[in-house]
C-alpha cells in the first residue's frame, strides 16, 4: 500500500476544509498514532494487521493534511520503549518498516512530484542495519524536496533526544567551538533531531490516553494538545477537523503564551550577554568604568561573535549528521 | 467566496462557544440531578468538541455543607480528616506527586491553597503549583500563608506538612537542587480553557497523565476526588 494517496476530498469535506482554512491553521501537526493493537483486538484480527491498518491510516491522513495545507507532519512510529515488546511483535514491526521504506523508494518519482521530504528521527543505531540503509536512502533522496515534510520518529524517545542534544553541546564546549555561556534553551532546540522543523502547532493523540509518552516533550511545550478517544486505524477526516477546530479555539491564548516565552528567552539571552561583556570589560578595561556607548558597542560585538560561533558549531553538527547517512549509503554500495 | 467561508467560520466558532456556555450552565444546574439524566442531556445537546473541556459528571457524594466554612468544633475537623484519608485509601492509585497547572488569568490563592491542603489530606506527598506568568512563584510567601491558613481551617492545627514547590516560567533552575529526590509528577490537573502545558516541566512530564478541569475558581473537594478517580482508571503500558 502506497505512502502517497491521490484523490480529492468529496464535496462536504471540501466545504468543511474551506471553512476551517478561513481561520488560523496549524503549519506543523504531530500525531501519536495510538490504538492499533486495541483496534486489532476489537476487529478480531492479528496484531500485525492492526499495525498495517495503522500505516494505511497514516497515508490517508497525509492526504487530508495536504488538502488542508498542513505542510509538516511528525509521527510517533516506534518508541525505544517499544523494544520491550515480544520479540515476535518487534520483528514484525521491523519487517513492516522495511517493507514500507522499500515501497517509499519505489515511489521516488511521486515523492519528487509532490515535493515530499522524509526525515527519520531517533537513535537509528538501534535498528537492524538493512533498515538503517533503507532509511538512509529515503532520507538522502528526498533531502532537497521542500513542499511538504514528513518526520517519522523511529527508535525515538524525547528524553534520549534531549540527552543527546545536551551531549552535543557539551562536546562543543569541550572542543572550544562554543562557550559554556552559549548554552541556552534556544541552543538546545537547535541540537535536537528536529532542529530543521518549527515546533508543532498541534499535537494529537488517539485512543483516549492522556499522556505524552516521551514524545516531543521539549518541542510541544507551547503546542495545542488534543486527546481524542478514537483508535488510530479508525481516525477520520472529521476527527482531524475536530482537532484543528480545537487548535483554532486555543490559538489566541497559546500565541500569547508563546510570545511571552519568546520575549522572556530574549531577555535572558540579553542579560547573559551583558554579564559576559561586563566581565570582559572588567578584565580588559583600564580600571575606569566603561561608558554606556562603549558597553553597547561591546555588547553588539559580543552578540555577533556569539551568533557566528553558534552558527559554525551547528553547521559542524549538521555535517556530522549528514555523514552518518552518506557513510551508510557507501557501505551499502560496497556490501 | 473567501468572504463567505470567513463568515461561516466565524459562525462555527460562535456556535461552539454557545455550546460551551450551555454546558457550563447546565453542569451547575444539573449537579444535583441523578447521573444518568445528566449524561442523556449532555449526549443530546453536545458536539464532541464542546465536551473536550468537560469532566466526568460528578456523582453525588455525601456533601459536607461545611467543607469550606470555618470549623466550629475539633470533632468536625477530625471527621473531615479521617474521611479524606479514607477517600485517599479507597482510590485505586494515588499519585505521589501531583501538578496543579493554572492556565487562567488572575489565579486565586485561596482555591489553590484549598487544593494543596486536600491533596495533602488525601495522601499525596508532593504538590507542584505552576502558572504561566510566574505569579505564584513571585508571591510564594503569600501562597504559603494561605496554605497554612486553610490547613488550620480545614484540618486543625496539626496537619502533616509536605513540600510545596514553586515553579514559574524561566525560574532559576538552581533552586531545584532539592528536586532531585522528588519523583516525576504522575498526574497534572490543568485548570482553564487553554489546551497546552504552557512550558510546565517538559522533561518530567514524560509519562504524566493530564486531566483538565474548567477552572480552579471555587473548585471543590469533590472535583479533585473526581479527577483522582479518573486517574485511577488510567492504565500505562510503558511501551509494551
Amino acid at each position: 500500500m502506497s505512502w502517497i494517496r491521490e484523490g480529492e476530498l468529496n464535496l462536504i469535506e471540501k466545504i468543511s476544509a474551506n471553512i476551517l482554512k478561513a481561520g488560523p491553521m496549524p503549519k506543523h501537526v504531530a500525531f501519536i498514532m495510538d490504538g492499533n493493537r486495541r483496534f486489532a483486538r476489537k476487529k478480531q484480527m492479528e496484531r500485525q494487521e492492526g499495525h498495517m491498518q495503522g500505516f494505511n491510516k497514516l497515508a490517508e491522513t497525509l492526504r487530508w493534511c495536504k488538502h488542508l495545507n498542513i505542510q509538516e507532519v511528525t509521527v510517533y512510529a516506534f518508541s525505544i520503549e517499544n523494544f520491550k515488546r515480544s520479540q515476535n511483535e518487534v520483528d514484525g514491526l521491523m519487517v513492516l518498516a522495511k517493507q514500507k521504506f522499500e515501497k517509499l523508494l519505489e515511489e521516488r518519482e511521486n515523492l519528487e512530484k509532490h515535493g515530499v521530504c522524509i526525515r527519520v528521527l531517533g537513535d537509528l543505531n538501534m535498528l537492524p542495519l538493512d533498515l538503517q540503509q533503507l532509511i538512509a536512502k529515503a532520507v538522502v533522496s528526498t533531502k532537497t524536496h521542500n513542499k511538504c515534510f514528513l518526520n517519522v520518529c523511529f527508535a525515538y524517545t524525547s528524553r534520549y533526544e534531549i540527552t543527546n542534544a545536551v551531549r552535543e553541546m557539551a562536546w562543543g564546549v569541550e572542543q572550544g567551538q562554543i562557550k559554556a555561556s552559549d548554552v541556552s534553551e534556544a541552543l538546545l532546540s537547535e541540537c535536537l533531531y528536529s532542529n530543521n522543523s518549527p515546533n508543532p502547532d498541534l499535537l494529537i493523540r488517539t485512543s483516549g490516553e492522556v499522556r505524552l509518552s516521551d514524545f516531543l516533550l521539549w518541542q510541544t511545550s507551547h503546542s495545542c494538545l488534543v486527546f481524542q478517544s478514537v483508535l488510530w486505524p479508525e481516525y477520520s477526516f472529521w476527527n482531524l477537523c475536530e482537532a484543528i477546530l480545537q487548535y483554532q479555539l486555543n490559538h489566541t491564548s497559546i500565541q500569547k503564551a508563546r510570545d511571552l516565552h519568546r520575549e522572556h528567552q530574549a531577555f535572558v539571552q540579553l542579560e547573559a550577554d551583558r554579564a559576559c561583556v561586563a566581565e570582559h570589560l572588567q578584565h580588559h578595561g583600564n580600571g575606569k568604568p566603561a561608558d554606556a556607548r562603549r558597553r553597547q558597542e561591546a555588547l553588539q560585538h559580543y552578540a555577533t561573535c556569539r551568533e557566528e560561533r553558534i552558527h559554525d558549531f551547528l553547521e559542524a553538527l549538521q555535517n556530522r549528521r549528514d555523514s552518518y547517512y552518506t557513510d551508510l549509503l557507501s557501505d551499502a554500495v560496497v556490501a | 467566496m473567501a468572504l463567505l467561508y470567513g463568515l461561516l467560520w466565524r459562525l462555527l466558532l460562535f456556535l461552539v462557544h454557545i455550546n460551551r456556555a450551555l454546558v457550563s450552565w447546565l453542569r451547575v444546574r444539573l449537579r444535583s440531578w441523578k447521573g444518568r439524566l445528566w449524561e442523556r442531556a449532555m449526549a443530546a445537546l453536545l458536539l464532541p468538541v464542546a465536551l473536550a473541556g468537560v469532566p466526568d459528571p460528578q456523582r453525588k457524594v455525601n456533601q459536607d455543607p461545611d467543607a469550606n466554612a470555618n470549623p466550629v468544633t475539633g470533632n468536625r475537623n477530625a471527621g473531615r480528616r479521617s474521611r479524606w484519608l479514607s477517600d485517599g485509601r479507597s482510590l485505586e492509585k494515588l499519585p505521589v506527586h501531583i501538578g496543579l497547572l493554572v492556565a487562567e488569568e488572575e489565579p486565586s490563592y485561596t482555591d489553590i491553597a484549598n487544593l494543596a491542603v486536600w491533596c495533602m489530606a488525601v495522601g499525596i506527598s508532593y504538590v507542584s503549583v505552576y502558572d504561566n506568568h510566574g505569579i505564584f512563584q513571585k508571591n510564594n510567601s503569600r501562597l504559603l500563608e494561605e496554605i497554612v491558613r486553610q490547613q488550620q481551617d480545614l484540618m486543625g492545627v496539626d496537619g502533616s506538612k509536605c513540600d510545596v514547590e514553586f515553579l514559574s516560567q524561566g525560574s532559576d533552575k538552581h533552586q531545584h537542587h532539592e528536586s532531585k529526590s522528588v519523583p516525576d509528577p504522575e498526574l497534572v490537573v490543568k485548570f482553564g480553557p487553554v489546551d497546552s502545558t504552557l512550558g510546565f516541566l517538559p522533561w518530567h512530564i514524560r509519562l504524566t497523565e493530564f486531566i483538565s478541569l474548567p477552572s480552579h475558581r471555587d473548585v471543590s473537594y469533590e472535583d479533585l476526588l473526581g479527577v483522582l478517580r479518573r486517574f485511577g482508571s488510567c492504565q500505562q503500558r510503558l511501551g509494551q
